[in-house]
C-alpha cells in the first residue's frame, strides 16, 4: 500500500502543499516560540555568567515573597561589607548597586534601549567590574558617568557630553566619562546602564549606606587555598538570614533560572496561539481527508475487489495523513526558524525588546514540533480514514455508490460520544485557557490602576454547533443566477461547507471574544476612574506600564508648594504574604490624612473616618479578599513582609474597589516604608484649591516635574483613560496579530475545499460552459460560494466570541464591577474582514474553474 | 476460511442454488433475482445476457461475494459465501477471483506494470516472473508496460486490465461488460483474449454483456428476464444471441 500512497501523494503536489501549510503554519508558531524563547533564554544565561565571572561567592538580599517581590530596602548594609571583609579566605569583597532608573538627555527626552529596562548601576574594583570601557573611563567622581555603548550609538552620545540620571532622588546631570561594553556585548542584553560611583549610585536610587549586593572574591594565597564553596559556608555563617549567599556559579544559575520562570509566560502565550492555529488546522486536514476519500471512493472500490482489506485501505488513508504530517511538520519547523525573529520584531514593535543572539534550535524543539504535527494531522485524517474501510467493493462497478452509514451498536455510540465529549472538552480547554492567558497578560502590560484583573476570567466551555447553515446560505442571497448557483453549491454538502466554516469560525471567534473583553475592560475603566478618582491630577512615571519603578516619594512634598494644588495624596503597592497562606496578597499603601480628599471609597463596613484611625496596625481589605478569607472587622492577621517581618494587622474596615487600586489589604504608607521597605511612591493623586483650574494649575505641575522629576508626568483622568485605552489597544493588536495566522490557516482551508469542489463538478462546469456561462460568471460563482462560506464562518464566530464574551464576564468578573460593552464597529469590521478573505481565498479556485476545458470537461467521467 | 462441505460437483468452480434478491421494502420492493440456480464448471466461458433490469448485473454480483442474496446459497470453488466475514471475502477475492470492468478501472498513478502487479502487492504475494512475461505478451503490451493508463488507448487499457484479472490465477474471472466501452476492433481484440485465456490457460470466465457479438465468444449462452434465468444454452452465433434477446426484450 506505501508505494501506491507514495505515487499518489507525488502525483498531486499542489493538494499536498495546500494541506501540508494548514498544519506547518501551527507547527511555525510552535517552533518559533521554542527558538525565540531558548534563544532569550540562552542569551540571558550568557549574560549572568559573565556579570557573576569575577565572583567568588555572591550575598543578595533574601526573597522571601517569592522571586516576583524584590525587597526595597535592602538588607545588606555598609557594616554588612565590612563583617565579610573580615572573614577568613576573603581577598576581597564589594558593595555594588544595580536598580532601574531612567536616563535623559539634557533637553528631558527619555534615553531608551527600545523598550529594554534602564539600570543606575555603581562601579566596581576591577576584578569585580562585568562593564569595560571602550572609551574613556568609569566614573571617578559624583559628576561622573559612564553610559553603555548601545544607548551611546543609539543617541549619539560622545565623551565630555552631560546627560541626566533619575531614580529615587531628583534628577541630576552627569558629565560622559565613559562608554562601556558588557561581556562581549554593547550593553547588559540590550539593557541600558548608567555606571556612577558607588556613593553616588547609592544617593541616587535613595540607599546611602546600602548595597544591592556584595561580590566577594576568596584568598588566592597558595599556602591557604580556599574553595568558592567554602567561603560560601564561612560567609554564610557569619551574615543573618535576611541575605542569601551563593557561590558565583550558583548566583548565575539562580539568576538564570528566575528569569525563565518569569518569561515563561511569553512561551505559554505564544504556544496558546500555535495551538489555537494547530486545531483549526486539524479542522482543514479533517475535512480535505473527508473530501478526497468520498471523491476516492470508486478507487476504493476497485481495491477492494481487487482483494485490499478494510484494514489496507484504512492504511493508505493513515499512511496519507502520516506522510502529510512529516511534510506539514518538517515545512513547520523550517518555517519556525523563520518566524522566531519575526516574533522578535513583533514584540519589539509593541515596545518590548529581548536579547536574543545566535538562534537556539535545542532537540526538544524538533522533537515536539515534529511529533505534535503529524500526531495533530493523523488524527484528523483518522475518521476519514474509518469512513473509507466502509467503501464496499461494489463501489468500483457503479456510479454514485454511497458509503452506507455505520451501524453503531450501543457500546460503539458510547465510544463515539467519549470522543467527541474529550475533543469539546480538549477544545473548550485550549480556548478557555487562551483567553484566561490573554486576560493574564493583559493585566501584565496594563499594569495600573483598574486593570488589575489578574484572576479575571475562568476558562468556560462552549460549543461550536453550526447547524443553520442553511438558513444563512439562504439570508446571504444574491441577484442573478452565479449568485443563486453558488447558494446552492454551498448548502449542496451543508457538512462540507460548516467544516470549511468552522475553521474560520475558531479564529474569528477568539478575535470577537478578546475585542469584547478589551472594550469592555476599557468601559470599566472608564467608569472606574470616573466614580472612584475625585482628584484633578494623577502624578505617574512616565514610562508607561512601568509601575515597578515608581516615582520618588520626595515628589508629593514638592507638588504640594505648587500654587493651586489643594492636597497630594501618594500612594504606593507593595506585597506580603499571610501566615499560614503560600500566595501574596497584594497591598496599597495610603496616606490617611489626604486619600479620602482624592478618592471615593465604596465602603461595606467603615467610612472615611476609618481611615484616619487605620494607624500602623491596622488594615482594610476588599470586599472580595474578605469573603474568601472569611475575614471580619476586629480580627487580626499576621503579615510576612518582603524584608522578612512579621506583623500584626487588625482589620479596620472592609470596601469594594471597582477601580482595583486598593489591593487585597490596604495600609498606612509609614507602615509601608518602615517594614514592607517601600521606598517609592506608584501614584500621586492631585486636588486643586477651590477656583484653580487645569489650565493653570498643570501647567505648573508639568514645569515641576520637568526641571526635577523628569521621569514623571501628570495625567488628568481623562488623559488617564486614554492612556489606558491606547495600552489596551496595543495588546488587542498584539493578539490580534497572533490571531491572525489561524485566520489565514483556515483561509488555506477554503481554498482546499473549492478546489476539492471544482474537480468533482468539472462535468457541470463544462455543462455550464457548454449552454452560454462565460468565463467570468464562472469566476463570479465560485467567489460568491468561498464568500458565503466565510460569512457563515465569520457569523458563527462572531456570535460565539461575543456570546462567549458575555457568558464569561457575566459569570466571572459580574462581582467585581465589570461593565459589558459590545465593540460593534469592530465585530462589522470583522464580517467584512471576513468577506475579503473569503474573496481572496477564492482567486486560485476561482481561475482554474474558469479556465477548465469545456470539451475535456464534458468528457471526464 | 471455512472449507467446503457437500458440494454437488467438484467439476462446478461456481455455484449458486435458488438465489433471490430483492430491493427496497413493503410495495416499493423489487426482485432483482427470483429463484436463480445455476453452476460454471471449470474452463469455460460463460455468458450472462438479458435486458437491462433483468438482473444479469446483481447476479454478477452475487457469484463474486460483491453483494448478498436475500436467499440461497452461493459456493466459488466449494467455500460457501454465506456466512463468510469481511476479511474471508477479502481472502476470496485474493485468491479466486480476478475482476475486469466495463470503465477498466486502472488506477491512473500507477503505470501498466503496475497495475497488473497490484493484487499481488496488495496480496503481499510475489510476482511469479515467467507467468507475468507471459501474460503481456499474451495481451501484448509489452511496449506500453511503463505508460500510465492516461498514455494508452481504451483497448489497451483493458488489455492490461484483462492481464491484471489474470495475474493471480483466480479459480474465476468475472468480465462486466468488459467490451462495453470499446471500438469494434479493440472489442474484438479483448474478448478473442478472454477465449484464448480459456482455451489455453483452462481459465474460468463469467461474462456479463448485452452485446450479442461479444456473447458470440462463449462457449455457453445465459438469458435473465425478470430475475430469471430463460435461456441456458451452447454457444451460439451473435445473430442467434440477438434473436434470443428479442424473443425476451
Amino acid at each position: 500500500m506505501l508505494p501506491l500512497v507514495l505515487r499518489g501523494f507525488m502525483q498531486r503536489k499542489v493538494r499536498v502543499v495546500l494541506t501540508a501549510i494548514a498544519i506547518a503554519l501551527g507547527v511555525a508558531l510552535m517552533a518559533g516560540t521554542y527558538i525565540l524563547t531558548d534563544t532569550i533564554n540562552k542569551s540571558f544565561a550568557s549574560i549572568f555568567s559573565v556579570a557573576n565571572r569575577g565572583n567568588d561567592v555572591v550575598i543578595s538580599p533574601t526573597q522571601n515573597l517569592g522571586r516576583e517581590t524584590r525587597s526595597q530596602t535592602s538588607p545588606i548594609t555598609d557594616q554588612m561589607l565590612a563583617k565579610v571583609r573580615a572573614t577568613p579566605g576573603v581577598s576581597e569583597a564589594a558593595g555594588s548597586i544595580f536598580t532601574p532608573g531612567t536616563f535623559l538627555d539634557v533637553h528631558g527626552k527619555r534615553l531608551t534601549n527600545g523598550g529594554a529596562p534602564a539600570f543606575v548601576a555603581s562601579e566596581s574594583p576591577k576584578r569585580f567590574e562585568s562593564f569595560k570601557p571602550v572609551q574613556g573611563h568609569l566614573p571617578l567622581g559624583p559628576d561622573e558617568v559612564a553610559i553603555d555603548e548601545q544607548t551611546a550609538k543609539r543617541h549619539t552620545l560622545k565623551l565630555g557630553q552631560q546627560m541626566i540620571v533619575a531614580g529615587s532622588a531628583p534628577a541630576k546631570r552627569y558629565t560622559i566619562v565613559g562608554i562601556t561594553r558588557f561581556g562581549g556585548g554593547e550593553s547588559f542584553g540590550g539593557a541600558g546602564a548608567a555606571i556612577l560611583t558607588p556613593t553616588e549610585a547609592q544617593r541616587v536610587v535613595g540607599l546611602p549606606g546600602h548595597f544591592d549586593q556584595i561580590e566577594v572574591a576568596a584568598e588566592s594565597n597558595p599556602a591557604h587555598p580556599v574553595s568558592a564553596n567554602e567561603l560560601r559556608g564561612r560567609i554564610r555563617a557569619a551574615l543573618p538570614a535576611t541575605v542569601d549567599v551563593r557561590t558565583g556559579a550558583q548566583q548565575a544559575a539562580k539568576d538564570t533560572s528566575d528569569l525563565e520562570s518569569n518569561l515563561g509566560f511569553l512561551r505559554t502565550f505564544l504556544l496558546v496561539f500555535a495551538y489555537v492555529a494547530l486545531v483549526v488546522g486539524a479542522f482543514i486536514i479533517f475535512n480535505t481527508f473527508s473530501i478526497t476519500v468520498a471523491q476516492r471512493t470508486r478507487e476504493f472500490g476497485l481495491l477492494r475487489t481487487l482483494g485490499a482489506s478494510r484494514r489496507q485501505i484504512m492504511q493508505s488513508v493513515v499512511y496519507e495523513g502520516l506522510l502529510l504530517g512529516v511534510v506539514g511538520a518538517v515545512l513547520g519547523l523550517l518555517g519556525g526558524l523563520v518566524l522566531a525573529p519575526a516574533l522578535n520584531e513583533l514584540f519589539k514593535a509593541f515596545g518590548a525588546e529581548l536579547p536574543h543572539n545566535g538562534t537556539v534550535v535545542e532537540t526538544r524543539t524538533i522533537v515536539v514540533s515534529l511529533l505534535v504535527g503529524t500526531v495533530v494531522t493523523l488524527l484528523a485524517g483518522l475518521p476519514p480514514a474509518l469512513r473509507a474501510t466502509r467503501v464496499p467493493p461494489l463501489a468500483a462497478m457503479r456510479e454514485g455508490v454511497e458509503i452506507p452509514p455505520r451501524v453503531l451498536s450501543a457500546r460503539g455510540l458510547i465510544v463515539r460520544l467519549a470522543i467527541v465529549l474529550v475533543i469539546a472538552v480538549l477544545l473548550a480547554a485550549l480556548i478557555g485557557g487562551s483567553v484566561a492567558v490573554s486576560v493574564v497578560f493583559a493585566a501584565l502590560w496594563v499594569g495600573r490602576l483598574s486593570a488589575r484583573y489578574r484572576r479575571g476570567a475562568r476558562p468556560r466551555r462552549y460549543r461550536v454547533v453550526p447547524a443553520l447553515a442553511r438558513g444563512i446560505g439562504a439570508l446571504v442571497s444574491w441577484r442573478g443566477i452565479t449568485g443563486q448557483l453558488a447558494r446552492e453549491n454551498s448548502i449542496r454538502q451543508p457538512g462540507r461547507t460548516i467544516i470549511t466554516a468552522a475553521a474560520l469560525t475558531v479564529g474569528l471567534a477568539l478575535v470577537a471574544f478578546v475585542a469584547v473583553l478589551a472594550d469592555g475592560t476599557k468601559a470599566t475603566i472608564n467608569q472606574a476612574v470616573s466614580r472612584s478618582f475625585a482628584g484633578n491630577l494623577i502624578v505617574e512615571n512616565s514610562q508607561s506600564g512601568n509601575n515597578e519603578q515608581g516615582i520618588p516619594a520626595v515628589v508629593a512634598p514638592a507638588l504640594r508648594r505648587v500654587p493651586g494644588v489643594a492636597g497630594v495624596a501618594p500612594i504606593a503597592f507593595t506585597e506580603g504574604r499571610l501566615k499560614g497562606s503560600s500566595s501574596n496578597v497584594r497591598i496599597t499603601a495610603i496616606e490617611p490624612s489626604t486619600f479620602g480628599q482624592v478618592y471615593r471609597v465604596e465602603w461595606k463596613k467603615g467610612s472615611n473616618a476609618t481611615l484616619l484611625g487605620l494607624g500602623k496596625d491596622g488594615t482594610i481589605l476588599t470586599k472580595s479578599y474578605a469573603d474568601s478569607k472569611h475575614l471580619k472587622v476586629g480580627q487580626t492577621i499576621s503579615v510576612l513582609t518582603p524584608t522578612d517581618k512579621h506583623i500584626a494587622l487588625t482589620v479596620r474596615g472592609i470596601a469594594s474597589d471597582n477601580a482595583r487600586l486598593l489591593g487585597d489589604l490596604t495600609i498606612t504608607l509609614p507602615l509601608a516604608r518602615e517594614a514592607f521597605g517601600q521606598r517609592d511612591d506608584a501614584l500621586n493623586f492631585v486636588a486643586y484649591s477651590q477656583g484653580a483650574s487645569n489650565a493653570q494649575v498643570q501647567p505648573a505641575v508639568n514645569r515641576l516635574l520637568a526641571a526635577s522629576f523628569p521621569q514623571t508626568r501628570s495625567r488628568t483622568a481623562a488623559q488617564f483613560k486614554q492612556d489606558q485605552a491606547s495600552q489596551i489597544n496595543t495588546l488587542l493588536a498584539l493578539i490580534y496579530v497572533l490571531l491572525a495566522l489561524s485566520v489565514i490557516v483556515s483561509l488555506f482551508g477554503i481554498v482546499n475545499t473549492l478546489i476539492l469542489s471544482i474537480y468533482e463538478r468539472t462535468r457541470e462546469l463544462g455543462m455550464l460552459r457548454a449552454i452560454g456561462t462565460s468565463r467570468r460568471q464562472i469566476r463570479q460563482m465560485i467567489r460568491y460560494e468561498s464568500v458565503i462560506t466565510a460569512l457563515i464562518g465569520g457569523v458563527f464566530g462572531l456570535v460565539i466570541g461575543v456570546v462567549g464574551a458575555l457568558l464569561v464576564t457575566t459569570l466571572a468578573l459580574s462581582d467585581s464591577g465589570y461593565v459589558q460593552s459590545i465593540p460593534v464597529g469592530t465585530l462589522a469590521i470583522l464580517l467584512v474582514v471576513a468577506a475579503l478573505a473569503g474573496l481572496l481565498a477564492a482567486q486560485l479556485p476561482a481561475r482554474r474553474a474558469a479556465r477548465l476545458d469545456m470539451l475535456q470537461a464534458l468528457a471526464s467521467e | 476460511m471455512n472449507t467446503a462441505t457437500g458440494a454437488p460437483d467438484p467439476q462446478t468452480i461456481v455455484q449458486a442454488a435458488d438465489l433471490s434478491r430483492r430491493y427496497g421494502e413493503g410495495e416499493a420492493a423489487v426482485d432483482a433475482l427470483a429463484g436463480v440456480s445455476v453452476g460454471f464448471p471449470g474452463g469455460r466461458f460463460a455468458a450472462i445476457m438479458g435486458p437491462s433490469g433483468s438482473g444479469k448485473s446483481t447476479l454478477m454480483h452475487i457469484l463474486a461475494g460483491l453483494d448478498r442474496p436475500t436467499s440461497g446459497v452461493v459456493r466459488v470453488g466449494g467455500v460457501d459465501l454465506t456466512d463468510l466475514s469481511d476479511q474471508d471475502l477479502t481472502q476470496l477475492r485474493r485468491d479466486r477471483i480476478g475482476f475486469i470492468f466495463q470503465t477498466f478501472n486502472l488506477l491512473p498513478v500507477l503505470d501498466a506494470r503496475e497495475n497488473i502487479l497490484l493484487p499481488l502487492s496488495i496480496a503481499g504475494k510475489k510476482p511469479d516472473g515467467e507467468w507475468f512475461d507471459l501474460l503481456i505478451d499474451t495481451v501484448g503490451i509489452r511496449d506500453r508496460l511503463s505508460h500510465r493508463p492516461a498514455e494508452m488507448s481504451g483497448g489497451q487499457q483493458q488489455r492490461v486490465a484483462v492481464a491484471r484479472a489474470l495475474i493471480s490465477r483466480p479459480t474465476v474471472v468475472f468480465a462486466d461488460e468488459p467490451s462495453g466501452n470499446l471500438d469494434s476492433k479493440a472489442s474484438n481484440d479483448v474478448l478473442e483474449l478472454l477465449r484464448h485465456a480459456v482455451d489455453d490457460f483452462g481459465q474460468t470466465v463469467v461474462m456479463v454483456t448485452h452485446d450479442a457479438h461479444a456473447a458470440s465468444f462463449a462457449d455457453r449462452l445465459l438469458v435473465l428476464a425478470d430475475g430469471r434465468i430463460v435461456h441456458d444454452g451452447d454457444a451460439v452465433t451473435s445473430e442467434q444471441a440477438l434473436d434470443l434477446m428479442k424473443s425476451v426484450g
